[in-house]
């Protein structure tokens, strides 16, 4: 699409103005992004064949529909209390220690949170959580803290763990075994840290009273589980849809594909109404991409990412271990301010710019991983950086312990800082030196 | 028939007062809910006996109602025991929530008809509203009851 010089400066005038508008909250995002999207179609940036049934410059639908398929898979998985049994199970397995508790709750968040989200995760987590620390008689904010850092390390080792991976496997045309590979061993590494550190910087949340610790003792987390025949079926479809995603390369079926199949086959055996199975869809959440990717692909259609990633090629010239450095710590920074879903919307057709110029070579294909490490623990940064955040923050609020963004942020700058770190060696050594 | 015909006796209780008791009064007179009057006497909030209720139970069951099922069956018998030390302002919904203007109150004047007493319920889904004096606002002469409006009501019909 051939774009006139007022068009350019309207589409990025307007992408600018409504990415502010995001970063800073002044509207709701889905609003900000919707008016955006409008905006880009009024002064013909985009077009309705361009918006609606472009793979290049339109609505990723694998996208949107591996989110739905995703979040209906865990509306069903919700209401067969597995979290809360998991939750209560650990917590008497710590036989009550507060620094065990957190331990065992951070790896169950962050494993839970590679298998589903990060968000539904410490949606299903928090309240246990509080129950337990009444409990033990330690106050839950460390706690409820520390999950949503652990479901955001965790998040990043899967393509649907974090959001921004969704996008970026879609765009990087990457599989499901493709971010287990290269991102789950570094994961791993990051959580057993994290834990280690949480020593330390929630120390003065360990105060263990062997009396209160008894009262946990007393919770039966067998009657957490109301329908083990839900539970059963829901974990054997669960696991058959990591199946299917794993084999994606031999049987060459979407994840979008692979969910939606998933989500319908659980609807059926769960015998679940539409209101319950379509509970925790975040139609919010699916409209606010809808209007990001037309924006973005507005940027696209008018030649704006094609010359940003000219120059950006031209800037990199080969040398990935800097652009790799670059993206890692920047994107950490970037998405520590803002929603790192839309700035993983707008960087992943540059870094496919990259990766392309890189033949398909080792390095540049670095780029992703770069990418995504730094967006998804940059949300780590501050009580803003990520969904999982906003939401632990909120559920702590309302039951009468607030924590406020300083608060968050004092742990999560520390954690972004020792985690995003340590993938820069893991990026140069897998990548660079031992490639 | 107006409101102050169908208004009864009924106890109110200051932001002040112990939660533990107002809630036993709840319990032994078989109230539907309690009026909860400001400093100066005036009705500002009725708490439907839910209401109270959701106080005494802790906001994460709320969150999660699958949490109930974890307690033991002697825990779960004293689960009012969330409300020792706290006064009936902390069962008091947020600030948000208190009603800003008057129309907003449960509130009806001693000469209002059974329609305008059913619609105050109806709109702020209370099962019991004041009857104040209309020349005194913070004069509570008593309260009128969903039971009896409905009962005078249908009497009618």
């Amino acid at each position: 699409m051939t774009a006139d010089t007022w068009q350019v400066v309207a589409a990025v005038a307007v992408f600018a103005g409504a990415y502010v508008a995001i970063a800073t909250e002044w509207v709701p995002r889905v609003q900000a992004a919707l008016v955006g999207a409008g905006l880009m179609l009024v002064i013909g940036a985009s077009n309705g064949e361009a918006a609606f049934f472009s793979e290049d410059s339109g609505i990723d639908w694998n996208v949107i529909f591996l989110l739905l398929g995703m979040m209906i898979v865990v509306s069903v998985i919700k209401q067969t209390g597995l979290f809360e049994y998991l939750a209560v199970w650990a917590a008497k397995r710590a036989r009550g220690r507060p620094y065990r508790v957190l331990v065992l709750l951070c790896v169950i968040t962050a494993v839970a949170s590679a298998a589903l989200d990060n968000v539904t995760t410490v949606l299903l987590v928090a309240p246990v959580t509080l129950l337990v620390c009444d409990r033990i008689g330690v106050r839950p904010e460390a706690f409820l803290v520390a999950e949503a850092l652990a479901s955001n390390i965790g998040g990043t080792a899967t393509l649907i763990g974090d959001p921004p991976n969704i996008i970026i496997a879609s765009r990087g045309d990457l599989s499901f075994n493709d971010f287990l590979v290269n991102l789950a061993p570094v994961v791993v590494v990051l959580i057993g840290v994290f834990v280690l550190m949480s020593r330390w910087l929630f120390r003065a949340s360990f105060t263990y009273d062997a009396q209160r610790a008894a009262a946990v003792m007393a919770l039966d987390e067998r009657r957490a589980i109301t329908d083990p025949r839900l539970l059963t079926r829901s974990m054997v479809v669960l696991a058959l849809i990591l199946v299917f995603f794993s084999l994606h390369t031999a049987l060459h079926v979407d994840p979008s594909v692979v969910a939606l199949l998933g989500a319908g086959v659980l609807v059926l055996v769960s015998g679940l109404s539409s209101q319950e199975f379509l509970e925790d869809v975040e139609w919010e959440t699916l409209v606010f991409f809808a209007g990001l990717f037309i924006m973005v692909g507005a940027l696209v259609n008018i030649g704006v990412i094609e010359y940003l990633g000219e120059q950006a090629v031209d800037a990199v010239g080969g040398r990935y271990l800097l652009a790799g450095t670059g993206l890692l710590f920047g994107s950490a920074v970037v998405s520590g301010v803002v929603d790192n879903i839309p700035y993983v919307a707008t960087m992943s057709p540059l870094v496919d710019d990259l990766v392309s110029s890189g033949d398909g070579s080792t390095q540049a294909s670095s780029l992703w991983w770069a990418l995504a490490l730094g967006a998804d623990l940059g949300g780590n940064a501050t009580a803003i950086g990520a969904s999982a955040n906003v939401v632990v923050t909120g559920i702590a609020a309302r039951n009468g312990y607030p924590i406020s963004f300083w608060q968050f942020t004092r742990y999560g700058l520390i954690v972004t800082a020792v985690t995003v770190s340590l993938c820069w060696p893991y990026l140069w050594l897998r990548y660079f030196v031992l490639a | 028939m107006r409101a102050h015909e169908l208004a009864e006796p009924f106890p109110v209780v200051h932001l002040d007062d112990d939660a533990m008791a107002a809630t036993r009064m709840l319990a032994d007179e078989g109230l539907p809910g309690l009026v909860v009057v400001d400093d100066d006497g005036g009705p500002l909030v009725v708490l439907p006996g839910s209401q109270v209720l959701r106080f005494a139970l802790p906001e994460y069951i709320e969150e999660d109602p699958r949490l109930a099922h974890l307690y033991a069956e002697d825990e779960a018998d004293a689960f009012c025991k969330a409300l020792a030390g706290k006064a009936v302002r902390e069962l008091m919904p947020s600030k948000q929530y208190l009603p800003q203007r008057a129309r907003d109150r449960p509130v009806v004047q001693a000469d209002d008809t059974l329609v305008e007493v059913a619609s105050v319920m109806s709109r702020q889904h209370s099962p019991v509203v004041a009857v104040v004096d209309p020349d005194d606002p913070n004069h509570v002469i008593g309260v009128v009851t969903l039971h009896r409006l409905l009962g005078a009501a249908l009497q009618r019909s």
